[in-house]
């Protein structure tokens, strides 16, 4: 069995395709809007990319929600091709049940939770000291 | 370390108020090695953030497992792209295709030359007809070539008949003297008078 990915990728100038986020060309302040692309590494992030394979939305809509898209055929198969997910894609993709679970999105919520635990029982003490004080 | 600038940033530039004579903006990455530290951050020492041995070790554990996970989905979807690859190549359905392509070309092909064929006889039946045309033109233009040879020959008959009937009343060294003293007796007038409804009058004053 031939390597796949130096059979697809030997063609170009030694670079490697990634899955990464592209700002849309939309050109309005304050109104990010992401596509997920294949492209090669040395490309700018705008630039020229192989094939888009989604959207991202980072700006919640109406109903709360942040709205996100996927192709998960061809995903699949320049994954196969031996591209590489930027570590967004890759949370991304966790979330969406397509990749395990991020370990950084896990620890990271910990330690949210672990902030919030921590304000919530000094608000409890300050409320029991002050009510042992009054 | 600094830019200098020129152009319309000049103005904008004059509104900050520059210290210096040369109009300069920031870029980034403004100090070089060479530039003395700020004194702001004299003291400073870089620390990077703090780092919880117990969450580490979670965290390299988590790690581990993760990129198992990812090398092993990798596989699958190599292994998979691979197996489509094939498939289209040499599998079940690319033998029918490759055979139902075949047919295809072949029956175009016979279509082509049926096509051809009658195109090459409908031509043969036109250039036939194109050259019996020509050639009866060609017949025509003889004729009429022929024609008028004769009719010009025949003018030219009529025209010598014509001169030698002529000829019969010319004037002669012999007839010369004869011909002199008949003008001479017979004198004719040519004059005559007409008028606007037409009356010619043929008797004049003679000399």
């Amino acid at each position: 069995m031939v390597h796949l990915s130096s059979l697809l990728l030997k063609k170009y100038h030694g670079g490697y395709v990634v899955i990464r986020l592209a700002l849309a060309g939309h050109k309005q302040a304050n109104r990010p809007f992401y596509r997920i692309v294949a492209a090669y590494n040395k490309r700018a992030r705008d630039g020229k990319y192989i094939e888009q394979l989604g959207s991202y939305d980072p700006l919640p809509n109406i109903y709360n929600e942040k709205l996100v898209s996927f192709n998960f055929d061809r995903i699949k198969y320049w994954i196969g091709c031996g591209a590489h997910p930027t570590k967004p894609v890759a949370k991304l993709l966790g979330l969406a049940g397509f990749f395990p679970l991020h370990p950084m999105m896990i620890t990271e919520a910990e330690r949210r939770r672990a902030l919030t635990e921590l304000t919530a029982t000094g608000a409890e003490d300050g409320l029991q000291e002050g009510q042992n004080v009054a | 370390m600094f830019q200098v600038i020129s152009g319309r940033s000049i103005q904008v530039a004059r509104l900050l108020a520059p210290r210096s004579a040369v109009l300069v903006e920031a870029v980034r990455g403004r100090k070089s090695r060479t530039d003395p530290v700020a004194k702001s951050k004299e003291g400073r020492i870089k620390v990077p953030p703090p780092v919880d041995p117990v969450e580490m070790v979670v965290l390299k554990e988590r790690y581990t497992e993760y990129q198992l996970m990812m090398r092993a989905l990798r596989l699958e979807f190599k292994e998979e792209v691979l197996r489509k690859k094939y498939e289209e190549e040499t599998g079940s359905l690319a033998e029918e295709r490759a055979r139902q392509e075949a047919e295809e070309h072949r029956a175009l092909m016979a279509f082509n030359n049926q096509e051809n064929l009658r195109m090459l006889k409908l031509r043969i039946l036109r250039i036939q007809k194109e050259k019996e045309e020509a050639e009866r033109k060609q017949v025509e233009a003889a004729i009429q070539r022929e024609q008028e040879q004769q009719e010009s020959i025949k003018e030219k008959e009529r025209d010598i008949l014509k001169l030698q009937e002529e000829a019969k009343n010319f004037i002669t060294l012999e007839n010369l003297d004869q011909r002199i003293e008949e003008a001479l007796d017979n004198p004719k007038n040519y004059n005559f008078a007409i008028d606007k409804e037409g009356r010619v009058v043929k008797q004049t004053m003679l000399q």
